[in-house]
């Protein structure tokens, strides 16, 4: 069957671009009130929307073991009633104003964000400070939260990339700073009462530890002054402390299996202590984990998806954050190739450390992050997460007109140096929740050592 | 107001263009009118593996180097599979339009002479993973995939879900491939939309250039599938490797786009959206006896769908939970809702709408599902317009009408002891 038609066209090779258009990051108004809060405004006026952003710079780094848990808690509290308004009453006007009110915390920092339609943001920054500075935290608001969140828990019990991911992180951190979850556990969010609440967010939620970020349909002057009048009142307290990591050194590549004696695939993460959000070297990082597992065309994927056709899907992360973060590799793989995946994952990661780097693919993986930088900030909620990022990682005004001369100035010799000074396959925790009695004799042929825990970390003995 | 140019060539491909410069971005989306409606019985799962068959490769363009061209210029792309549409879409620097047009026309005019067993077999290997990581390995997986069985006759192809099911995704051919490929993937089964930054003229140029040559197919086999409504409830009890129990169910709605989904999507706000909402306040806040509540309507083509779903607490039964669930639903039924809360279910949507008009390929997404379902892009300006004019009533009836259990089938995951 013919289905095309005789064309003089040449298929045969790419057609070259036109001349690229140019690209300019929102300009950044900024102010910093007395009180310490930084102000920060992005203006676009693509659609009729405004994203408010509020950056609290203390998360569940300031959770201890026996607190696990305890600055996600709080987040959820913010919600839970605000100035004069109680949970439903928030709920409720948030609605009648078109908006989505959204609270949380990470392992670096807490955050409330609203979306509004531009023609209500003037009543919506009241509720937003209510929300961020004169939450009421009421104590069955906690049991509430409380009881969520230990149902959540237990649901988790059943998820293998959530048990892998908690089990990699207690056997790279220990109970310290990254080693817990930052939802906590049984025991902690168990444990932890309303007075930890408010203390945390006496100590934490105070306006010179925390940046206001508004984007979208707004004027900024304007946003600036409205801005001063709701959250200039808010007072100040002592500049919280900053926690650091204590990650167990691992001296030799250990092998830990969780049993799952229901699973049809195996969640395996492969990796080792990473680095810092602040470390000179992140951009040949960067480049060096686009091209081992940071997109689609990665090695790790093309190998163990398109060449093997093991997952559907395989990454790597160095995760950056305010203290040393994992580098992880992950896949879920079909058990039958447990053994392969993981052996694979190790040679990959044995060959870019040989500087075995096609030009090509340099080129491909930094035209690629120089390139989607644009359509990765099309709304006003995607800049709002930007600003959000400098002012949580110290990162300077011009950093976003200079992310891709940085990008661009990483070479071959660069992501040859830090891939083999930031990758260590013969230290490397390998964690690989599955069928037990189906995986644990091939993985055994490794030769590495083997340890089988639960889920809970309780090594058991080898059956 | 957007700037729509819409249009055919004279292959029959549909062409809608909106120029937008405020980004130096192009979106490029294809629709085509197939999907796993189109399927038979004892070939489930094709239309969505065909979708990652056309990933790899066409005459021109090598195997994963679609990705790669795309990709090695900054930009981003995939493809989706639903009942009724596949789509593949890709979001480029602006002045690559050309690159995203010579790669979607390649694989739409030149796919056949680059297929092999090789890539068949790979491919169908990557989605019976998926389809572990997605269904098989995770807990209340499987869960839609039940309701759909219970909710649809097994003739009619809203029976099974897109991933399909294992063993016919090891029956699926090379000759299937072929012949699915010959029936539906043609110029005159597809809309193309092209959003931003492009000067519309120039677009009309390339777009010719390209699909021009591609020549249409014939007649496509009819959809005549019908529904047959059981007139009770079906319910099942799934005792599953899960924690808690939860509830899933699916009424019946008509298809997308008819004021009574319209209206149903609004209900679904007021049901559960937030705090405020009937029943997350009443299961989740109040009572606290649920862990979470979800309603929400489904964008199909043949017929309409409401999903509910709401997970008992530790320790609670998932009677109680139904029970306190009907409950909720009776009184709206019985008293309507207030004025207020129509208000924030239209807030809603609007603020979604606007969501989704933001960014160039999801609007470039939408202009493909008006013109592939409904027939008119144009609706783009006017699809808020049915919810601004709904009422309480209109929400009201639709629990009336529709949220009944000769309506509904109802699938209730409980967990599994005797595995423990």
């Amino acid at each position: 069957m013919s289905a095309i038609r005789p064309s003089d066209l040449d298929r045969s090779t790419a057609p070259l671009p036109a001349e690229p258009r140019p690209y300019q990051f929102p300009r950044i108004s900024r102010a910093t009130l007395d009180n310490g809060l930084r102000i920060l405004v992005a203006e676009s006026h693509n659609a009729p929307l405004v994203s408010l952003r509020g950056l609290v710079r203390s998360g569940a780094d300031h959770d201890t073991a026996l607190t696990a848990g305890l600055a996600s808690l709080t987040a959820d509290l913010l919600d839970e009633g605000a100035g004069s308004r109680d949970a439903i009453r928030l709920a409720e006007d948030i609605g009648l104003l078109g908006g989505a009110l959204g609270t949380g915390a990470d392992w670096d920092a807490s955050y409330v964000s609203l979306d509004v339609l531009s023609r209500t943001a003037e009543p919506a920054l009241e509720i937003f400070s209510d929300v961020t500075s004169r939450a009421t935290l009421p104590e069955d608001g906690l049991e509430r939260a409380r009881a969520e969140r230990l149902n959540e828990i237990l649901q988790q019990r059943n998820e293998p990339s959530s048990i892998a991911g908690k089990r990699f992180a207690a056997l790279l951190y220990g109970s310290g700073t990254y080693g817990n979850s930052v939802g906590g556990n049984a025991d902690s969010v168990g444990r932890i009462t309303i007075d930890d609440v408010r203390r945390f967010y006496e100590q934490h939620y105070i306006p010179n530890n925390s940046s206001v970020v508004v984007s979208g349909d707004v004027e900024p002057a304007r946003a600036i002054e409205q801005v001063k009048a709701a959250l200039g009142d808010w007072k100040r307290g002592p500049e919280p402390a900053r926690t650091t990591v204590a990650p167990k050194r691992i001296d030799a590549s250990r092998i830990y299996v969780i049993d799952r004696p229901q699973a049809v695939q195996s969640e395996i993460r492969i990796g080792h202590l990473g680095v810092s959000r602040a470390c000179e070297d992140y951009f040949p990082i960067s480049v060096m984990n686009a091209i081992f597992g940071g997109v689609f065309n990665s090695r790790i994927n093309m190998n163990l998806r398109e060449k093997h056709g093991y997952t559907y899907g395989a990454r790597s992360q160095f995760a950056f954050r305010r203290n040393e973060g994992p580098f992880v590799v992950a896949a879920p793989v079909r058990n039958e190739v447990t053994l392969e995946s993981v052996s694979e994952m190790l040679a990959e990661l044995r060959r870019i450390r040989t500087g075995d780097i096609e030009e090509l693919e340099l080129a491909d993986v930094k035209s690629y992050l120089i390139g989607v930088f644009p359509a990765s900030v099309q709304t006003a909620s995607d800049i709002a997460g930007r600003l959000v990022d400098m002012e949580l990682y110290g990162l300077p005004d011009d950093y976003f007109d200079h992310f891709r001369e940085n990008i661009a100035a990483v070479t071959k010799d660069d992501v040859e140096r830090v891939a083999s000074k930031y990758l260590d396959p013969d230290r490397a925790l390998i964690v690989v929740v599955g069928h037990a009695a189906e995986i644990r004799e091939p993985l055994g042929t490794l030769g590495l050592p083997l340890h089988e825990m639960d889920i809970d970390g309780n090594m058991v003995p080898i059956a | 107001m957007l700037k729509i140019e819409d249009y055919r060539l004279s292959n029959g491909l549909r062409v809608v263009l909106n120029e937008d410069h405020s980004a130096p971005l192009v979106a490029v989306n294809l629709w085509y009118h197939v999907g796993s409606k189109n399927e038979r019985p004892g070939r489930t799962g094709f239309a969505h593996l065909f979708e990652h068959m056309l990933f790899s490769g066409s005459e021109h363009i090598g195997n994963n180097e679609h990705f790669r061209h795309v990709q090695a210029v900054g930009g981003v792309l995939n493809g989706t599979t639903f009942f009724d549409r596949t789509n593949y879409f890709e979001t480029l620097p602006s002045n690559y339009l050309a690159l995203g047009l010579w790669l979607e026309s390649d694989r739409m005019g030149f796919f056949l002479p680059a297929l092999t067993q090789e890539k068949l077999d790979i491919q169908r290997e990557v989605v019976k993973e998926e389809r572990r990581q997605r269904y098989d390995n995770v807990p209340y997986g499987t869960a839609f995939e039940r309701l759909l069985h219970l909710a649809f006759n097994s003739e009619y192809p809203y029976h099974w879900p897109t991933i399909g099911s294992m063993e016919d995704l090891e029956a699926a051919s090379l000759d299937d491939i072929r012949e699915f490929f010959s029936t539906w993937y043609r110029p005159d089964n597809c809309t193309l939309t092209i959003v931003g930054d492009f000067s519309t003229g120039e677009a009309r140029e390339l777009v010719e250039r390209y699909f021009g040559s591609i020549q249409p197919g014939h007649s496509f086999p009819p959809f005549d599938a019908q529904r047959i409504p059981p007139g009770h409830e079906i319910r099942e009890t799934h005792p599953s490797q899960v924690q808690l129990p939860r509830i899933y169910r699916l009424y019946h709605l008509p298809r997308m786009g008819d004021p009574d989904w319209v209206a149903a999507d609004l209900l679904t706000t007021v049901l559960a959206s937030d705090k405020a909402s009937r029943l997350e306040r009443a299961l989740v806040h109040e009572k606290q006896i649920a862990q979470d509540v979800a309603t929400y309507v489904l964008p199909t083509e043949a017929a309409g769908m409401m999903m509910l779903q709401a997970t008992a607490r530790e320790g609670v039964s998932i009677d109680e939970i139904e029970a306190a669930i009907d409950e909720e639903v009776a009184r709206l039924a019985l008293e309507g809702i207030t004025e207020d809360e129509l208000t924030r279910a239209k807030n809603r949507a609007e603020i979604e709408y606007a969501h989704q008009l933001e960014t160039f390929d999801s609007r470039a997404d939408l202009i493909g599902m008006m013109a592939t379902y409904f027939g008119d892009p144009s609706l783009i300006h006017r699809w808020l317009d049915p919810y601004r004019a709904a009422t309480a009533n209109d929400l009201a009836h639709i629990a009336r009408k529709y949220m009944i259990p000769e309506n509904r089938v109802t699938s209730l995951f409980v967990p599994d002891r005797s595995a423990a």
